[in-house]
């Protein structure tokens, strides 16, 4: 519920953060959804630069088992 | 110049002199490529978030090198994936050079004092619950006691009572006798 604000704004920029490592679990949770799909960039409000840094690193981490490919969702 | 860094996962229930062989063994393949070693540590034992041939979790490794031969890269990737210890395994390239492990391990060490004073303290918070119960138990056994002594005192008193009343239907009786010889 991070990504009800109606001003949007990047995490990564805010925080100063410029490289997203793969192996960064917690961060990388923040991004997914319950189902462990990667949520739109309309929603969370990352820019595109690192939201294409941010899709390749949650890609990463799902075929090394660190994230889901496929999560059941809250029923 | 390159640097890379390969993750792999290998079968949690192995024992840690094993662990060791097959790091030592794979870190011996990859030197075979050419490539120089900075980091090889384990990173921890992780519940996988899927199930990769029947095991739910597996101990992370990784492994941080410099570039060798880049054909012999693809040889030691199929090495990898043909050695039955390993469950499964990526390289990824990094950005910049990789800073030696060392000083992480330096700052585990510092912390662990840190977790022993904090399981001290737990330890002696557990003593000191421990000894409360017992207080408590004390408590309630010098309760129940002196439950029991006003119970004794209570059957002392209505016996005393009953002695009372022995001894005035004796007088009852002897001013009845008395009054007969009247």
């Amino acid at each position: 519920m991070a990504f009800q604000n109606r001003n949007k704004f990047c995490y990564f920029k805010e925080n100063g953060i410029h490289d997203i490592d793969y192996k960064d679990v917690k961060l990388l949770r923040r991004f997914i959804n319950d189902q462990g799909k990667i949520m739109p960039r309309r929603i969370t409000g990352t820019s595109a630069k690192m939201h294409r840094k941010l899709v390749k690193a949650i890609k990463r981490s799902r075929s090394i088992a660190l994230l889901p490919y496929v999560e059941r969702g809250v029923e | 110049m390159r640097f890379y860094e390969t993750i792999y996962i290998v079968d949690p229930n192995l024992e840690n002199l094993v662990l060791e062989k097959v790091m030592t063994e794979i870190g011996q393949e990859l030197e075979k490529t050419g490539s120089k070693l900075i980091n090889h540590r384990a990173w921890g034992k992780k519940r996988l978030a899927y199930q990769i041939d029947k095991q739910k979790y597996g101990t992370y490794i990784l492994m941080q090198f410099e570039e060798g031969d880049q054909e012999k890269m693809v040889g030691f990737s199929t090495w990898m994936k043909l050695n039955n210890s390993v469950i499964r395994h990526m390289t990824v390239t990094l950005d910049s050079k990789p800073e030696v492990h060392v000083e992480e391990t330096k700052k585990t060490d510092s912390s662990k004092p840190e977790e022993k004073e904090s399981e001290a303290h737990v330890e002696e918070t557990k003593k000191t619950d421990s000894s409360k119960p017992e207080e408590k138990e004390q408590n309630s056994g010098s309760e129940i006691a002196s439950s029991d002594s006003s119970k004794n005192k209570k059957e002392d008193g209505v016996l005393k009572d009953k002695n009372e009343v022995n001894e005035k239907k004796d007088e009852k009786t002897d001013k009845v006798k008395l009054e007969g010889v009247e």
